[in-house]
C-alpha cells in the first residue's frame, strides 16, 4: 500500500515545486512590471528627478550594445531597444489606463449595489433597475461611449478645475461611460449573489425587528458580496481590456499609445505584443489581487471561501 | 376568559389565495403560561403563531397582546417584533457572524445600545443557554443543537415579553434534541411566556399549562396535558396522538 502510494506523493511535491518556481517567477514579473511604472509616474510627476520627462529609465543604445555582445540575442538587440524607447509612451498610457480603470470600476460599484438590491427586492424600483441594467447591457460600449462625447459632447462641461488632475478632461466622459455601463454588469453579478442568501436569515432579521433596509445591509449584503466576489473580479478583468475603448474619444491611454506609436513606425506586432503583455499583467494583478481579498474576509461556512 | 389575558387570539382566519389555512383559531394566554400547539404538518400551527408576530399576515379576526391589537393596520410591526422573540426550525443564523454576532445584531441595531454593551449582552446570554464556550465560533462551526440554542440566545438578548418557537427540535439529530429541550426547561422554570409548535409530547406533557390541537387549520381541542393527552374528547385527537406514540 505505501509503496503505491509513494510516487503519487513525489510526484506531488515535484509538482509542488515547479508551482512554487512558477510563483516565484511570477512575482519578479510583477514586481519588475509595477516598480517599472512607479518609477516611471514618479520620474514624471517630480518633473524627471531620474532621467529627463520623456526618456526611457535606461538608454536605448545601452540595451542595445549589452544584447548585442550576448551570444543568440544579438539578433533582438534593435527590437528590444525599440521597445525600450516607447517605455515611456506606454507608462504614460498604462497610468490612465489604471486610473480609468480603478475609478470607474469604485463608481459603478457605489451604483451597481443600490441597482441589484431595488432588483431584488424592489417593487417598482425593480423594474428601473431592470430597464437600466438590460439598456446598457445590451447597447455596444463603445456607442455609449460616442453618445456621450460626440453626442452630448459632454467633455465640454467639465469644470477646468479638476482637468489637469488626471489629464484632459476627455478621461472623465470615459470614466463615466465606463460607470455608467459597468454599474450595469456589477449590478448583475451581485444580484444572482445577493439571491443565494438564505430566506431565513432574512425572516430572522425581520424577527428581531430590523426593517427590511436594515436586514438587507446588515444580514444580506455582508454575504452577498462576499459571495459575489469571485464573478465580480470577471468585470474587473473585462473592464482592464475594454477601458482601451477610450482611446476611440482620444483618450490618450495604453492603447491609444500603442496605436499611435504603431501607426506612425508600423511595427504593429511588435507593439502589440508588447501592449498585450502590459494588459496581461494588469489582468493577472487584478485576479491576484482579488483572490488575496477573497481569502481576507472569507468567513468559516460561508461560500466558496478559500477555494481557488 | 378573563380581560387580561396576556395573549388572546380570537377568530383568526388566513387564506393563502384561495385556500384558507386557519378557520377562526382562538386561545388565550397568562403571562408566564406556556401554550403548545400540536398537531399533523399542514395543519397551519406554524401559521398561527408567524401571525402573532405578523410573520404571516392574517386577514380576519383579533389578535390581543397586552391589551394591544396585534392585526391592526396601523401598528408599527418593527416595534411589534422587538418584543416578540422567534425562534426558528432551521435556526436561520446569520451565517456571516459568529455566535456573539448573531446575538449582539438585534441589540446593537434595534435597541440602540453600544458595541460594548451588545456584546457584554450577548455573551449572557449565550452564557444561559450554556454556550460560554462559543463565543467567537461561525454557525458552521457549531453543531445543530449549539446553533439552536445560539437562536434562543439570540431571541432572549431582545428581551422579548413573549417567546415564539417554530418547532425548535424538528431539524436537530435525536440525540441534540436534549440539549435544546433543557434550554427551554430553563425558560420554563424562569416564568417565561412561551408559545411553542412542537411534535415533542413529553415537553409539552412536562411544562405546558394548555395544548392546543390543530387540524386542517381549526382547533379541535384544547386543554391541559393531562386532560389532552390522557382523556381526548374529540377522537381526531386521539388518533393524532396514537400516530406520534407510535413513532416515538
Amino acid at each position: 500500500m505505501s509503496s503505491a502510494t509513494r510516487p503519487a506523493t513525489v510526484r506531488e511535491r515535484v509538482a509542488e515545486s515547479d508551482r512554487s518556481v512558477g510563483r516565484l517567477l511570477l512575482v519578479a514579473a510583477g514586481a519588475l512590471f509595477w516598480g517599472w511604472l512607479a518609477v516611471s509616474w514618479v520620474n514624471r510627476w517630480l518633473g524627471g528627478v531620474l532621467v529627463p520627462v520623456g526618456q526611457p529609465l535606461v538608454p536605448p543604445a545601452a540595451v542595445e550594445a549589452t544584447l548585442a555582445g550576448v551570444p543568440g540575442l544579438a539578433a533582438y538587440a534593435a527590437d528590444a531597444a525599440f521597445v525600450v524607447e516607447m517605455t515611456p509612451d506606454l507608462a504614460r498610457g498604462t497610468w490612465l489606463t489604471v486610473v480609468i480603470t480603478g475609478v470607474s470600476l469604485g463608481l459603478g460599484f457605489v451604483i451597481a449595489v443600490p441597482l441589484a438590491v431595488t432588483r431584488v427586492y424592489g417593487r417598482f424600483s425593480s423594474w428601473v433597475s431592470l430597464a437600466y441594467t438590460e439598456l446598457l447591457r445590451g447597447t455596444p460600449l463603445l456607442a455609449q461611449l460616442f453618445v456621450l462625447y460626440y453626442g452630448l459632447n459632454l467633455a465640454s462641461y467639465v469644470p477646468g478645475a479638476v482637468s489637469g488632475v488626471f489629464a484632459r478632461d476627455v478621461v472623465w466622459v470615459a470614466i463615466l461611460g465606463f460607470t455608467l455601463n459597468g454599474a450595469a454588469y456589477q449590478a448583475e453579478y451581485i444580484r444572482g449573489a445577493l439571491e443565494s442568501v438564505e430566506e431565513g436569515q432574512i425572516t430572522a432579521g425581520r424577527a428581531i425587528g430590523l426593517s427590511k433596509l436594515e436586514t438587507i445591509y446588515h444580514v444580506v449584503l455582508p454575504q452577498g458580496l462576499r459571495y459575489a466576489i469571485p464573478s465580480w473580479t470577471n468585470e474587473f478583468v473585462y473592464l482592464i481590456k475594454y477601458s482601451s475603448l477610450a482611446g476611440f474619444i482620444t483618450v490618450p491611454e495604453l492603447y491609444y499609445r500603442a496605436d499611435q506609436i504603431a501607426a506612425e513606425t508600423f511595427r504593429y506586432t511588435l507593439i502589440f505584443l508588447v501592449t498585450g503583455a502590459m494588459y496581461l499583467a494588469l489582468v493577472l494583478t487584478a485576479s491576484k489581487l482579488m483572490v488575496r481579498v477573497e481569502d481576507r474576509v472569507a468567513i468559516p461556512g460561508l461560500g466558496a471561501g478559500s477555494e481557488e | 376568559m378573563s380581560d387580561d389575558d396576556f395573549l388572546r387570539v380570537t377568530d383568526v382566519s388566513k387564506w393563502y389565495g384561495e385556500e384558507q389555512v386557519l378557520h377562526d383559531v382562538s386561545f388565550e394566554m397568562d403571562r408566564g403560561d406556556v401554550t403548545v400547539l400540536i398537531g399533523p404538518s399542514g395543519s397551519g400551527k406554524s401559521t398561527m403563531l408567524r401571525c402573532v408576530n405578523r410573520l404571516a399576515e392574517a386577514q380576519e379576526g383579533s389578535i390581543l397582546l397586552d391589551g394591544e391589537e396585534v392585526l391592526s393596520p396601523d401598528l408599527d410591526v418593527d416595534e411589534l417584533r422587538r418584543e416578540v422573540g422567534m425562534v426558528f426550525q432551521g435556526f436561520n443564523l446569520f451565517a456571516h457572524l459568529t455566535a456573539v454576532g448573531n446575538v449582539a445584531l438585534g441589540p446593537r441595531r434595534v435597541l440602540g445600545l453600544s458595541e460594548t454593551e451588545a456584546r457584554e449582552r450577548a455573551e449572557d446570554q449565550l452564557e444561559r443557554v450554556g454556550l460560554g464556550e462559543q463565543f467567537d465560533s461561525y454557525p458552521a462551526e457549531l453543531s445543530g443543537g449549539q446553533q439552536q440554542r445560539v437562536g434562543i440566545a439570540r431571541a432572549l438578548a431582545m428581551e422579548p415579553k413573549l417567546m415564539l418557537f417554530d418547532e425548535p427540535t424538528s431539524a436537530l439529530d435525536p440525540e441534540l434534541i436534549g440539549e435544546v429541550l433543557e434550554v427551554m426547561h430553563g425558560l420554563v422554570d424562569e416564568g417565561m411566556t412561551m408559545l411553542v409548535v412542537t411534535h415533542e409530547m413529553s415537553f409539552a406533557r412536562a411544562v405546558a399549562d394548555e395544548v392546543v390541537f390543530l387540524d386542517d387549520g381549526r382547533v379541535v381541542e384544547r386543554g391541559p396535558p393531562e386532560q389532552l393527552f390522557e382523556r381526548p374528547e374529540e377522537e381526531r385527537t386521539g388518533r393524532f396522538l396514537e400516530r406520534i406514540a407510535s413513532h416515538d
